[in-house]
């Protein structure tokens, strides 16, 4: 829909509605949704200062959400630290704590860019978050792995991924030794993680690389080791990977090898940036853009930095303006974001519980159980229970109502000024919570949810909004404009 | 359509899928609305429905829909049919398995060649009175061993075609009444098999399958809802109005049917769960064709466990008494409710030395129903011999589709499989009895 102030206004502010227009879309892609903090700071900045800055999260300061992480001590374990200190297996806290911190993070981080990138990444090297087999390992992965190499090199990731106890655990190759290989890591490798399934490989690619992968695994201490006496030293070809019979002791420099690989294969950069563009760009992304990003993806050797930039400064993406729809997950924190909902002041117990919440409309992070990721497209999330979950969780946000220990805004602060109609009324919270006008459709169903006509003007201190405006917010986030990303 | 509702609901224009889809579903609509004038009132079923105080009498006009259910149990990961229903007759299956096989005299024996695993114990019962039974040797055509293809494949249920809609969508197509009831999944996630223009609904839960914002507003705020999204995209406005409706189709079954019944003791867990969701809303006359819950886990590469206890014993435990479970509940509606289990695949006849099971092909469906021809092991068993395995696979001797296409035509009232599965072309093996 065309924006009413929109049509109205004169050239010089119309090239600002523009910049406007474009700020929006870039924070609603590269964040987890856009905040008035978020708004005011690329509105300063300017959107390519803005992005520089997301780029390199490190000169960003995130010290409040540092020391919010903190209130979680075993996260900063690694898996052997873990094992050693007689952590119970049946233990699920540890997971759990990856989940909530990961979720603090979407809500409340400023390298909110990192915090996307981390979840494509998450999904794309998936180790699911609880599982039974990584109590012990999973935050030694979230750090170690996926955080260490989110913004540096995919071929550093995919090797320390593979011999992380983690993926060792979740994918069985700790358990596959030479002369009895466990496929099921060298299979979702070749699948999942790098060159995909209609690259073409066949089943006995798959089981060269099982033998070749041998000797990667765990040990009783929760530690990731080489174990040369159980490494297959035959020589094979894996689609085109072609490796010498070795002595075992030399084995993880060909697996490393191998993994190296396949990490710039040209089906694996084409792979992994058509995922990385459908996230960011549309549920069906153009070729041309994927191909750009895969060239750059090659020249850098899977370095992720230039890879994201070619995309964020491309044609494609500035042409992509909310054709993506949000899904659960970004729903649940994209409307916390705009609510302006503070992190509890100390404890965890209401982070604890938004977690449950998220797990609840299955799709909290990390908890999908396959090794494949939570789907990235519309149609896989286009639900009825999906939606009544969304919906529901609007209410118990923008009414404040649970978890308590959050610190909500009350609905009637959102507006700094109480327009003079109920039309205004309905405006004025439309583009402080979603950032853009509301469709006629959308319109004149919250007019009919106040029992007023849009010009039917609205006094100071007026009890319906004193009552009743947190519904009159939840409807607005329920709407189809606040689906948009 | 049904006349269930006194207030008009807006019908979505296009599917939750492609445009091509969207014009698909204008074109059903109005193909559906033919088959109902040409088949008249013979056709309807007469169901009887609460609604608020007034039991009513409504109308479902169905497509020749019969007013039966089929639910499809999804053991998504990759089901080890050998492990439930063994072939301890087969001396290849002892031989394959040296650590992990489920020990001869430990089965509960069904016939000269098979057995089943002692935790399902449960379903002893249901086999002896003929509501439980096997099809084992089951396959899919160009067998994957990848989880993801494999499942989409089973769920499009179309090889060979450039069809992108699902199964029971396609199902729902020609037996739909037009109530979005006619599918449901229980749980957030839709799965492949209902892609395409038929709306289906996914429920987690009877209980919590309402808005929590409105108190005794309700009606408002589903219109308001309703109309924010009269012109929205139909990926955002299609399930919305799906939920709408069957919301207010839910409220009106009300408490009367809740569960369980018949002294049904369900496991705890999903599984259980969401059993005993299916079987309140099969007791309360809703017009449920095609009923989907998942239960997945069963990718066991390593530590499958032993006959006496471990992965593959818990799982058999809580999968048997469910089923067990769900037929008690469902008492009289069990005549006309038939479950089949599914899995993307089997798994390897061989061991791996995790003590597990990597992927493999041929693999054992479980049917539960009054209408199964149960109490016997059905399909036709190619051998675990050296020459008999395909690829170190069970060979599948039956198509997936056979078995689900009988029950469709024998008790859900189908006409032709053909837009069902486009291009197969298999016999009815006898599983459950014609109407």
């Amino acid at each position: 829909m065309v924006s009413r102030a929109r049509r109205s206004v004169a050239p010089a502010s119309r090239l600002a509605a523009l910049d406007d227009a474009a700020q929006l879309h870039l924070l609603r892609r590269a964040t987890w949704g856009p905040t008035p903090d978020s708004r005011a700071e690329i509105a300063r900045l300017g959107s390519r200062a803005w992005l520089e800055a997301q780029l390199d999260p490190a000169s960003i300061d995130d010290s409040a959400l540092e020391a919010f992480v903190r209130r979680f001590p075993n996260y900063q374990r690694s898996a052997e630290d873990v094992v050693r200190g007689g952590y119970q297996a049946v233990e699920w806290n540890l997971m759990f704590d990856v989940g909530r911190i990961t979720l603090a993070r979407q809500i409340w981080s400023r390298r909110q860019l990192l915090e996307v990138v981390v979840d494509v990444w998450n999904n794309l090297l998936h180790v699911a978050c609880p599982s039974s087999d990584v109590w012990s390992s999973r935050q030694d992965y979230d750090r170690t792995v996926i955080r260490r190499h989110a913004f540096g090199s995919f071929a550093d990731m995919l090797v320390d991924s593979a011999r992380n106890p983690a993926m060792l655990q979740f994918l069985d190759n700790t358990s596959s030794r030479a002369g009895a290989p466990n496929e099921n890591y060298a299979r979702e490798c070749l699948e999942l993680h790098t060159v995909g399934v209609e690259a073409g490989y066949s089943e006995a690619d798959v089981k060269t690389a099982a033998r070749l992968l041998t000797g990667l695994r765990a040990n009783d201490a929760g530690a990731s080791v080489f174990d040369a006496s159980r490494h297959d030293g035959s020589g094979g070809t894996i689609f085109g990977f072609s490796y010498p019979a070795h002595a075992p002791a030399d084995g993880f420099r060909w697996i490393e090898a191998y993994l190296r690989w396949l990490a710039v294969h040209p089906a694996t950069a084409a792979r992994v940036c058509r995922r990385l563009a459908v996230r960011f760009v549309g549920d069906d992304p153009p070729a041309s853009l994927v191909d750009r990003m895969a060239q750059v993806w090659r020249a850098g050797a899977g370095q992720v930095v230039p890879v994201l930039r070619t995309m964020f400064t491309s044609p494609e993406f500035a042409a992509s303006a909310e054709a993506k729809t949000r899904t659960p997950q970004e729903d649940f924190v994209a409307s916390l974001r705009t609510l302006g909902t503070g992190m509890e002041p100390s404890g965890t117990a209401g982070i604890v519980k938004l977690f449950w919440h998220a797990l609840d409309s299955g799709h909290a992070p990390m908890a999908w159980p396959a090794p494949n990721g939570y789907p990235d497209v519309a149609a896989a999330w286009a639900s009825p229970s999906g939606t009544l979950l969304r919906w529901n969780r609007h209410m118990d946000f923008a009414g404040g109502w649970y978890p308590k220990e959050l610190q909500f805004k009350p609905a009637t602060s959102l507006l700094d000024a109480l327009p003079g109609t109920w039309g205004g009324l309905v405006d004025a919270l439309a583009l402080r919570l979603t950032g853009s006008p509301l469709s006629a459709d959308e319109r004149n169903a919250l007019l009919s949810y106040t029992g007023r006509g849009a010009g039917t003007p609205l006094g100071a201190g007026d009890r319906w909004v004193q009552n009743n405006v947190q519904y009159l917010v939840a409807l607005v986030l329920d709407s189809p404009t606040f689906c948009k990303r | 359509m049904p006349h269930l509702r006194s207030t008009p609901t807006t019908t979505p224009a296009a599917g939750r899928c492609t445009c091509d889809e969207g014009a698909a579903a204008a074109s059903q609509l109005s193909r559906r609305a033919v088959l109902k004038t040409a088949l008249g009132a013979g056709a309807a079923a007469a169901t009887s429905f609460a609604v608020g105080d007034v039991s009513t009498q409504v109308s479902w006009a169905g497509a020749g829909w019969t007013g039966e259910t089929l639910v499809v149990l999804s053991l998504h990961g990759g089901f080890d049919g050998l492990s439930a229903v063994v072939p301890g007759g087969d001396p290849g299956y002892y031989a394959a398995r040296p650590n992990i096989a489920v020990p001869r005299a430990t089965l509960l024996g069904l016939d000269q060649t098979f057995g089943l695993h002692p935790a399902m114990a449960p379903l002893m019962p249901f086999w002896r009175n003929g509501t439980f039974g096997v099809v084992h040797a089951v396959g899919q055509d160009n067998p994957s061993r990848s989880h993801f293809a494999a499942m989409q494949e089973m769920e499009r249920a179309a090889p060979g075609t450039s069809v992108r809609t699902g199964w029971i969508d396609r199902t729902l197509g020609t037996t739909g009444t037009g109530s979005v009831l006619n599918g449901v999944q229980i749980g957030v996630q839709t799965p492949t098999s209902f892609a395409g223009p038929v709306q289906e609904t996914t429920m987690n839960s009877i209980p919590d399958f309402s808005l929590i914002g409105p108190g005794d507003d309700r009606p408002t705020w589903h219109s308001v809802l309703r109309r924010m999204h009269a012109s929205a995209p139909p990926v955002v406005a299609q399930p919305a109005t799906t939920l709408l409706t069957a919301m207010e189709d839910v409220a009106r079954i009300g408490t009367s049917a809740s569960g369980p019944a018949n002294g049904a003791v369900y496991p705890a867990g999903d599984l259980g769960s969401a059993l005993a969701q299916s079987a309140t809303l099969i007791r309360s006359g809703a017009p449920v064709q095609v009923l989907a819950v998942d239960y997945g886990d069963w990718d066991m590469h390593a530590g499958l466990g032993r006959v006496d206890g471990g992965w593959m014993r818990d799982k058999l435990v809580e999968l048997s008494s469910a089923l067990a479970a769900f037929a008690t509940d469902l008492g009289g509606k069990l005549a006309t409710t038939t479950l089949v289990t599914l899995s993307e695949f089997g798994r390897r006849v061989g061991e791996n030395l995790s003590g597990g099971l990597d992927h493999g092909h041929g693999n054992a469906v479980l049917l539960l129903g009054g209408p199964v021809v149960g109490g016997r092991v059905h399909g036709r068993w190619p051998g675990l011999g050296a020459g008999q395995l395909l690829d170190g696979d069970l060979a599948g001797t039956t198509d997936y589709r056979a078995v689900i296409g009988e029950v469709l035509t024998k008790r859900l009232g189908a006409g032709s499989l053909g837009q069902v599965f486009p291009g197969f072309a298999g016999s009815p093996l006898g599983v459950v009895r014609s109407r």
